[in-house]
Formats: C-alpha cells, sequence, structure tokens
C-alpha cells in the first residue's frame, strides 16, 4: 500500500489528487473553498468502538477472585490465579483477568489498557434489545431519540469530514450511528467500487458513466453525493483493499470481529479521514454451560482479545492515533443457574486501548458481592454509569466536551482514564 | 356508481364513493395540473410516481386512458382484483394465521430449546452443543412431531409479501400508504417481544385503516400486541386499584413469594431452584412504563413540540395501565390461570378481551388524571384510554404533525406552508379522514408544481420496487431484493427506532448506499441477482436496438416516462462511442479475462486513468462509428443498467 503521509504532510494536496483521481477530489475542494483548515488529513485521530452484543459476564472475563462470596455464588464457574497454566491473571490483587484474554495482558502490564468494572446503565431494564437501544442512543430513559451517540460525536467533530469518517463495519446502520451526521454502513471495504461481476472489461466504463450522469444531474444532493462517491472510491482504490498485507507476523483471527477490525486498520493505514469506527462481536448471552478455561466464553473472549491485539499491532504507528473502546448492554447475575450459566443482570466491564490511557488499572467501586451489596440481590449493581466512560474517552482522545450534547439528560462527570 | 365529469374545463369531476352501510359520499375533485403548466401526460406520470411504487412499461398511457381522477379514485378505493399477488403469494402459509396460531407455532430459538428440555428429548447440559447435528435432527424431529416451525419461515414470508405486493399489487396506493403508516407507527423486527406479531400488525392494524380516519389507524396500532410489546406498554402496570388491595390477592401474593424463598433456600433442590430463577429473570420489572405514551404523542399524534409536557407523557401512561396482551401461548403460565379463572368471572372484574387485546383492570391506575388541561375523573377503566385518543387525534397539533410527514412523503422534503395549511384545515374539518387529506393534497397546485417534480428521492425500497415495476421483472425469490435493499441502506421491518426511517432524500443519499444503487442497477438489470428474471427486448417488441444510442434512447423512455433525458444520452453516447463499448462487452463475453486486462486498474488508478484520457483525447473528433447490436442482449442489459443507476431513476 501506498503510504500518503508523507506527501499530504509535506501539504502536496495536487500531487496527490492529480495522482489518484484526475481532479481535486470535491470534498477536499470544499474545504479549501471554506478556507477551512483542510483536518481530515491532519493526521486524524480515531476512536474504535466495539460493542459486545449479548451481555458479557464481566464477573468471569475480569474476576473479583478475592471476594470470597464469588465462590460461593457460582462455585462451578470459579477461577482464581495461580502458577498453573489456565488460571487467572492477577491484574491488582482483587481482580484477575480470565485466561482467554492472554493477549490483554502485555497491554496491561505496559499501561495501555484500562479496565472499568461495574460499568451498566442507570435503567435497569434486562432486556438485551432495550438495553442496547438505551445504550446506543446515548439516553437510558428515552427510546425516541432519534440519533444514536456516536453520531452525535460525529457531529460535534467540527471540522468537515470525508466519506469515511464515521464508519460501521456493519450490514445495516448500527442504532449508535443513527442519525444527521453522514455514516456509512459496509461490512466488505471490497463493495465500495462499482462492480460488474463477470465483465470486469467494462468495469471503468460503466463508472464513468455513471460519473457523467451524476455529473450533470439537477438534482444537487445527487451531484454533490455522487461526486463524493466517486472520488472516494478512487481514493478507497478497492485493489489496495484485496491486496492488504498486515503488518509483519501479525495473524488476524478469521472471525467476523477480526475481520472487521482489519478492515479498520486498512482504513486508519489509507489515511481516509476516519475517527469513529464501529464493529461488534456476538454471542455473549452464556445462558447455559459456560464453561470456566474452555466453553463457550473462553472461546469468546480469545476471539475478542486475540482480534483486538492482532488489531493494535497492525497499527505500529498510528497506535499513537487510536483508542479502542469496548462496551456491551449489561453484565450477568452474579449467581450461576441451573444449567451452569449465568443469566442476564446489571453491571459487567469494559476496556480502554490506546497508548494515552492510563492502563494497568482495574476502575472500580464495586463494594462486595455480599447479597447486601448487590442490586435485587442478586446482580453486581451499575456503580459506573456507562456514559462517564464514554464521554471520557470522547472528551479525551476526540478533544470534543460537549456532553450536554452527546448525553442528554446526564449531569454525571466523565470518568478521567486518559492523559489529555 | 354515480359519477359527473363536469365538462368543459374538464378538470373538475365529480365522485361518489361507495362508504359502508350504504352511505354515499360526495367528493369534488380538481386536479390542477395545468394551472401548473403541466400536460396530461406529464401529470399521469407524475402520479403513478408519488402514487404508485412506479410507473410500469406502458402505464402512463393506460392512466390517461382511464383518466387521472378515476385512475386516484380506484386507487383510493383499493379494491381492484389482485390476481396477480394472490398466484405469488400462494403457498405462503403463514400470511393469513391469527396471532395466537402463531404464537404457538412460529417459535423463537429459546421456545423450542424450553419445549425440548421440557419434554427430556435433551438433556440440559447438552443444550450447550446446540450447534451439533445430532441435537439439531432431534429438534427437528421434535417440531415437525408437534407441528411446529421456526420464527424465520414466518418473517421470510413478511418480507416477501412486502415485495410482492409492492411489485405486483394493482392497488399501488394502498400499499404505499400502507409502507407510510408503517412507517409512522414503527414497530421492530430486532426487538424479540414483538417480532411474532409484525406480520398481523401491518395486515390487520396497518393495511385495512390507511385511507380512514386517523383515530382509527392510531387505536388500532395501540391496541396490537406488536405495538403493546414493542413500546412496553403490556408491562406498564399499577397497583393502583381495588382489584389488586382485596386481601385474598394480597394473600396469594405472600403465598407465592413464601414458595419462592422456601425453593430457594432448599439447597438440596438445585433444579427447582433453577425453574424459579429463570422464571424470576424472565418476570418483567413492575410499574409504569412511559416508553409508549411519550412515543405516541412525541411520534404518532402531536409532534415533539406539540405542546405537552413529561407530567403529561406520566399522565397519559397512567391512563394506559393495563393495556396488555392476551395471554397466546398454551404453554404459558399466564394463559393457564386465565383459562382457570373463565372469561365470566373476568369479564365481571371489569377485564375486556378484544382478540389479542387484553385489558387488565387489575393492573389499572384508578385514580385521577389531567392530560393537556383536560380532567380525567377517578375511575375511568378501559374507556378513559379510547377518550385520551379521541382527543389525541384531534388537536390541531396532531393534525399538523400528520399532514406534514404526508406531505413529505407525497409531495416534497420541504413542503409550502400553504399546502400544509390546507391540508391540517381539512384534517380537522373531517375528524382526520386521510382520504380527505389525500385528496386536498392532490388538488392543491403545489403537488403539481415544477418544485415538486422529481424532487423526491426513492428510498432503497422504492428504488427496487420500481425497478421490478418499470422492467416488468418476475421477482422469484424476494429475499435478493430485500438484501439488496439492505445494502443499500433500508432493511425494512429492521429499523430499530420508534422514528422510523427519516423520509429525507439527505438520509438515503450517502457515498457508500448510492454506489449501491448502482451496483443494484447493473446486478437486476444483467440478470445477476438470484431469483429475478427479466426480459429486456420483450419491453421493446422484441426488436433489438441498431445502436447503443437507440438502446440508451429507447430504454430510457420506458424506464422513466416523461422526462426529458436527451442531453444525458448525449453525453453517454460520446463517451460510449470514445470507448467502443460495443466491443468491449462483445469481448467480456465471449472471452477470458486475461484479453481485457489492458483497461485495468492499477494499485492507485493511475495507469488506467491515463490511457482512458490519451484515448479519449486521440478520438475526439472521430466520426461516431456505432457498433451493432444484433444477437448481443448484453448491450441493453447493461444500458438499462446504468438506467437504473442513474441519477434520474433514483428521483420520483
Amino acid at each position: 500500500m501506498v503510504n500518503r503521509r508523507a506527501f499530504m504532510k509535506s501539504g502536496a494536496l495536487a500531487l496527490f489528487a492529480t495522482g489518484i483521481a484526475g481532479g481535486l477530489p470535491s470534498f477536499i475542494a470544499q474545504a479549501a473553498d471554506s478556507r477551512k483548515l483542510w483536518t481530515p488529513y491532519k493526521k486524524n485521530k480515531t476512536m474504535v468502538c466495539i460493542f459486545q452484543r449479548g451481555a458479557m459476564d464481566g464477573l468471569m472475563a475480569v474476576s473479583p477472585y478475592a471476594d470470597a462470596n464469588l465462590k460461593t455464588l457460582r462455585p462451578g464457574l470459579f477461577m482464581s490465579p495461580s502458577e498453573k497454566e489456565g488460571s487467572l491473571f492477577d491484574l491488582d490483587g482483587k481482580f484477575g483477568l480470565h485466561p482467554s484474554l492472554a493477549a490483554f495482558q502485555p497491554f496491561y502490564k505496559e499501561n495501555r489498557m484500562a479496565i472499568v468494572h461495574g460499568v451498566g446503565s442507570p435503567n435497569n431494564t434486562r432486556s438485551h434489545f432495550d438495553a442496547q437501544d438505551y445504550m446506543e442512543a446515548g439516553t437510558p430513559f428515552n427510546k425516541g431519540t432519534s440519533s444514536g451517540w456516536l453520531n452525535r460525536v460525529a457531529g460535534l467533530m467540527g471540522h468537515d469530514a470525508t466519506p469515511f469518517r464515521s464508519v460501521s463495519l456493519t450490514n445495516a446502520l448500527p442504532r449508535s450511528m443513527y442519525g444527521d451526521n453522514e455514516s456509512l454502513a459496509i461490512s466488505n471495504l471490497q463493495d465500495f467500487a462499482i462492480q460488474m461481476r463477470n465483465t470486469p472489461g467494462i468495469n471503468n466504463l460503466t463508472a464513468k458513466s455513471f460519473e457523467e450522469l451524476y455529473d450533470q444531474t439537477s438534482s444537487s444532493l445527487l451531484n454533490k453525493t455522487g461526486k463524493e462517491s466517486f472520488d472516494a472510491m478512487k481514493m478507497l482504490n478497492v485493489n489496495n483493499i484485496k491486496n492488504y498485507q498486515p503488518a509483519k507476523d501479525v495473524v488476524y483471527p478469521t472471525s467476523a470481529l477480526g475481520n472487521s477490525l482489519k478492515q479498520i486498520a486498512i482504513l486508519i493505514k489509507m489515511e481516509v479521514g476516519l475517527e469513529i469506527a464501529f464493529a461488534e462481536s456476538g454471542g455473549w448471552d452464556t445462558h447455559v454451560n459456560q464453561g470456566t478455561t474452555n466453553g463457550a466464553l473462553a472461546r469468546n473472549l480469545k476471539d475478542f482479545s486475540d482480534s483486538i491485539a492482532a488489531f493494535w499491532k497492525d497499527l505500529a504507528s498510528y497506535q499513537d492515533d487510536v483508542t479502542l473502546m469496548t462496551m456491551t448492554e449489561f453484565g450477568r447475575t452474579a449467581h450461576q443457574n441451573g444449567t451452569g450459566g449465568t443469566d442476564h443482570g446489571r453491571a459487567s466491564c469494559l476496556f480502554v486501548l490506546g497508548n494515552d490511557v492510563k492502563g494497568g488499572a482495574v476502575y472500580q467501586n464495586i463494594k462486595s458481592l455480599a447479597k447486601e451489596d448487590l442490586e435485587d440481590g442478586r446482580d453486581l449493581p451499575v456503580t459506573t454509569d456507562f456514559r462517564s466512560v464514554f464521554s471520557g474517552v470522547a472528551n479525551n482522545h476526540l478533544k470534543i466536551n460537549e456532553n450536554k450534547i452527546l448525553f442528554p439528560e446526564w449531569n454525571g462527570t466523565a470518568l478521567n482514564l486518559m492523559r489529555s | 356508481m354515480a359519477r359527473t365529469f363536469t365538462v368543459g374545463a374538464g378538470l373538475t369531476v365529480l365522485f361518489a364513493f361507495t362508504q359502508s352501510n350504504h352511505t354515499w359520499e360526495t367528493y369534488r375533485i380538481k386536479l390542477p395540473y395545468k394551472k401548473a403548466g403541466l400536460t396530461e401526460r406529464q401529470a399521469a406520470a407524475h402520479l403513478l410516481s408519488r402514487f404508485s411504487f412506479g410507473a410500469k412499461p406502458g402505464e402512463v398511457d393506460e392512466v390517461m386512458q382511464i383518466g387521472l381522477e378515476n385512475w386516484l379514485e380506484n386507487q383510493l378505493k383499493a379494491n381492484l382484483p389482485d390476481s396477480e399477488v394472490d398466484r405469488r403469494l400462494q403457498g405462503m402459509n403463514a400470511l393469513q394465521l391469527s396471532n395466537e396460531t402463531i404464537a404457538n407455532t412460529y417459535l423463537t430459538p429459546a421456545q423450542v430449546v424450553r419445549i425440548a428440555i421440557k419434554n427430556k428429548l435433551i438433556q440440559k447440559d447438552s443444550v450447550f452443543s446446540a450447534d451439533k447435528k445430532e441435537y439439531r435432527d432431534q429438534l427437528k424431529m421434535l417440531m415437525e412431531k408437534q407441528g411446529l416451525k421456526p420464527f424465520i419461515e414466518l418473517q421470510t414470508q413478511l418480507i416477501n409479501q412486502k415485495i410482492i405486493r409492492g411489485a405486483y399489487s394493482n392497488n399501488q396506493l394502498q400499499e404505499v400508504m400502507t409502507d407510510f403508516w408503517f412507517n409512522h407507527f414503527n414497530v421492530s423486527l430486532t426487538k424479540p417481544q414483538c417480532q411474532q406479531f409484525i406480520l398481523t400488525y401491518e395486515r390487520d392494524a396497518i393495511r385495512p385503516n390507511v385511507f380512514g380516519d386517523f383515530k382509527t389507524i392510531l387505536v388500532a396500532t395501540a391496541k396490537h400486541p406488536a405495538m403493546l410489546e414493542y413500546l412496553d406498554n403490556s408491562s406498564s402496570v399499577s397497583m393502583n386499584n381495588e382489584l389488586a388491595k382485596r386481601p385474598a390477592r394480597i394473600q396469594a401474593q405472600k403465598r407465592l413469594e413464601q414458595t419462592i424463598n422456601a425453593t430457594m433456600a432448599d439447597t438440596n433442590n438445585a433444579a427447582a431452584k433453577g425453574f424459579v430463577q429463570q422464571a424470576l429473570n424472565a418476570k418483567k420489572v413492575q410499574g409504569l412504563n412511559e416508553n409508549y405514551a411519550r412515543e405516541v404523542m412525541e411520534l404518532h399524534t402531536l409532534g415533539v413540540d406539540g405542546g405537552y409536557t413529561q407530567k403529561d407523557v406520566t399522565e397519559v401512561a397512567r391512563v394506559l395501565t393495563g393495556w396488555s396482551v392476551t395471554p397466546l401461548y398454551q404453554d404459558g403460565a399466564a394463559k393457564k390461570i386465565m383459562d382457570k379463572i373463565g372469561a365470566e368471572r373476568m369479564a365481571k372484574n371489569g377485564f375486556i378481551t378484544e382478540g389479542d387485546f387484553f385489558y387488565r383492570a387489575d393492573k389499572h391506575d384508578d385514580s385521577s388524571k389531567t392530560i393537556l388541561g383536560k380532567y380525567f375523573a377517578p375511575k375511568g377503566g378501559y374507556d378513559e384510554g379510547m377518550r385520551v385518543f379521541d382527543m389525541l387525534s384531534s388537536l390541531p397539533n396532531t393534525a399538523k404533525f400528520v399532514c406534514k410527514k404526508i406531505a413529505v412523503r407525497f409531495v416534497s422534503d420541504q413542503p409550502s406552508e400553504e399546502l400544509l395549511k390546507k391540508m391540517s384545515d381539512t384534517y380537522l374539518k373531517h375528524h382526520g379522514n386521510i382520504k380527505e387529506v389525500l385528496l386536498t393534497m392532490v388538488s392543491s397546485v403545489e403537488f403539481w408544481k415544477e418544485d415538486a417534480l422529481r424532487e423526491k428521492i426513492k428510498s432503497p425500497f422504492e428504488l427496487a420496487i420500481s425497478s421490478i415495476r418499470a422492467t416488468n421483472a418476475d421477482v422469484k425469490m424476494p429475499m435478493q431484493i430485500f438484501n439488496w435493499c439492505s445494502r443499500m441502506g433500508q432493511r425494512f421491518y429492521f429499523y430499530q427506532a420508534p422514528t422510523g426511517f427519516p423520509d429525507r432524500g439527505g438520509y438515503w443519499i450517502n457515498t457508500g448506499s448510492l454506489l449501491n444503487r448502482m451496483n443494484f442497477g447493473l446486478a437486476f438489470a444483467t440478470g445477476k441477482i438470484p431469483g429475478v428474471s427479466l426480459d429486456l427486448l420483450a419491453l421493446n417488441q422484441h426488436h433489438e436496438p441498431e445502436s447503443v444510442e437507440a438502446a440508451l434512447k429507447i430504454y430510457s423512455q420506458i424506464l422513466l416516462p416523461e422526462r426529458n433525458q436527451e442531453a444525458n444520452i448525449k453525453r453517454l453516447t460520446a463517451l460510449i462511442n470514445d470507448n467502443k463499448v460495443g466491443d468491449k462487452i462483445v469481448a467480456a463475453a465471449n472471452k477470458t479475462q486475461p484479453a481485457l486486462q489492458e483497461t485495468e486498474t492499477d494499485m492507485m488508478g493511475q495507469r488506467a486513468e491515463a490511457k482512458q484520457e490519451k484515448a479519449m483525447l486521440s478520438k475526439k473528433n472521430r466520426p461516431i462509428n456505432t457498433p451493432t447490436l444484433a444477437g448481443n442482449n448484453t448491450t441493453v442489459a447493461n444500458v438499462t443498467g446504468v438506467i437504473i443507476g442513474s441519477p434520474e431513476f433514483q428521483r420520483k
């Protein structure tokens, strides 16, 4: 892949433009017109969000093993740290990292990864749908909020954007990105081209035909978006994606999440102006036989951490510009259920990874797992509002600070877990 | 049917509509398109582009022959025979089922597993190996034995029928309005609690009511299980009533709690413990839930600035406590309790069962309420809710909000204030009659004005369906069309938020979706969408166009009736001739890929661009040498694909 940063930095915009498109990309031209700084090429900061759908068992991913109640509550699911392989990695004498999250250990030791525990929503719904909806809209008591919180993040960035500012590696736009600010949902970047299967010879011509037509349409919306589409398509030349080689020794898991993160890495490295990226991971609803060192949860945790670790390594010199944050709609019951699993609970935990993160710590206000400290006598209560973590990362990493817009109806303070 | 044409102006028509109960009403319609400077043909094309999912070949002529006003009358009556739809829907057995049958037949995966465990067909411990073939076979056998079907089959039929009706129904306006109202009163397949009911929601609450009084459709949606579950009203309850306070009831509740506590304390009975715990987990959070009450005002009636307060939201929520769903699932505990109590005793206590709607007197807040300044006395019961809907649907802010939404759908993204005033006035005068509002809209010159023509951008669904209609395509696998709609940004029935899809061009058109629209056009026309076949030559009476230019001209006229495409055709022809497209297409069809590599781009897209430019320069003054198309259908397909993906076809 050609690294565009060198000449972009040197200001050779024209060279870039003629080289790639045979004309100045219209969004660059617009930016120049409006006499604004062409910020998207000012080495963007990117916030990557991963939604773990189904509610991850935070008490097993990052286990409060030192609390004696845990073993009583879940005798069949209890794990503790030891020298033996396949046991917890002790984080701070209180919490232990699941062995399947081993890929996170170096990040934690290097102080790049922070863990927040006891995170969740003030709305105590235990419905996946409702909890995800509220978390993604960012308004835990209002379903009618038309926009998602990431869309509002995009709106607050305060500068011109490329079509790749806000990208979700999903088939349909996630609730987090609903709203007025342009967001792109695409599960495979290779689809970002004019495609004539079986007749590749006339691809160029067909693309050219469309370009001509959109160039002269009287609809200003179609005209403008058409131009941007063709510019973006050339910018994101699919051949670059097809032939993409990750950094040395990086192997992405062949899972959905691995694939999504690989494509996010491509967008970041191509410097196409990505600022907000979204990916998701499923299979966290472990009602039955969730297992300990082996089993459904362990497998999922391994894919989750291996994918993130591959992504991070692949970013190489771009790591400084990226912060990754995970999220899940709620946690699971403190006790195990009758089928070797856990049911819908309240708080869970999340991970924040980045070179500016004040990592190597578990941020938490958890009292204990004694019955009187549990919500409804059964669930880890929410002691950290998800909005304080989300806003903290957005504030510090993306330098936006209007939390009234990000999370209307919320008066709390942002959790500061990053060096700003 | 009495019908009087006022000759002379040629614009005024007296209509008579047959209404129920043999009452007759007379409408006077003017379609003032001439005043807006349109010919009758242009007006027919415009009418079709807004009041149908797109014109079929020759349909503009048909509408002129019938007469625009008559066509409209037929559409508003929505009783044209639909044998084509009937034929295509044959075998979709779920479409006529009741909610009760659906709830007991089309089970979600979780329900299936529960039954399997209950029947001891599988061990609890083996649930984890759900992906194993042995397990799947057992489940399949069990389901066949019990006549159960996976929910996905119901979902598929729901999606398929929408595409089939949109593409092939003669009652186009009814389908357009069904699409409109569904989106206005959105529910979503993403929410498991309501997904089983969405098919009947559209069928029973929406489609029959699209032209009636607004209050009718409002109440129909309010009382349907899909909406009651989607916005949680079914779990909005109050104990503030006499039934809940009866000593016997309180004692029963106490006994239940004791049993639960005893079971949970019994360390030996792990299985019973697990069962009780699961039942407790499944139990919905008890209390007032304001979700529906808020959205019914914000999104369905008054609009966000409609003059209500949070207090009003809470009060409406209290009015609607106890509005719930009849227990439908045979194996469910609620159904068993109800059967035990018996209908008579329940009716005596003020419970109301109306089909799937269930008013629970024991969960209704009996105290007084005040909504938008209007006092509702205590013990208003179920009727109190009906009075609230009556009030909401007759308020001027509701008229404004609903009329604006209709005008945005049918006229332009920014309808004029004059038009909105006319429509709202009609709404208030005719008790929210939607047919009247639509007639006022088309009788306004604003509907026909230059700035409204082609001003709306088709939604992905409209694009796909209009492509099918414009080419008389035969869709055997509608799911493929759904997948394309998803890629283009409209995963219909799956929009998560109660707002429904935003209805404006800026929402539908962005860089990713636009490229997908072009790719859809190409894939569709070149026969690369499985289960979709079209005979493009048949549209031109099986004549092959003599050149690419001719093909462009002919197919533009067929697909884009009454739109001036001359400039486009000229530019495309020049481009195509410069690139000798005909030869290339033949080569592509006959030869292997390597022969064509000269036109492929390199890593940065530079070489091919440069080459192309060079080629275009050198050929600039070359005389047009059009390739002949004998025996080459590919060109027609490609030309059609380009037209469908073109900006003009995105507009309606």
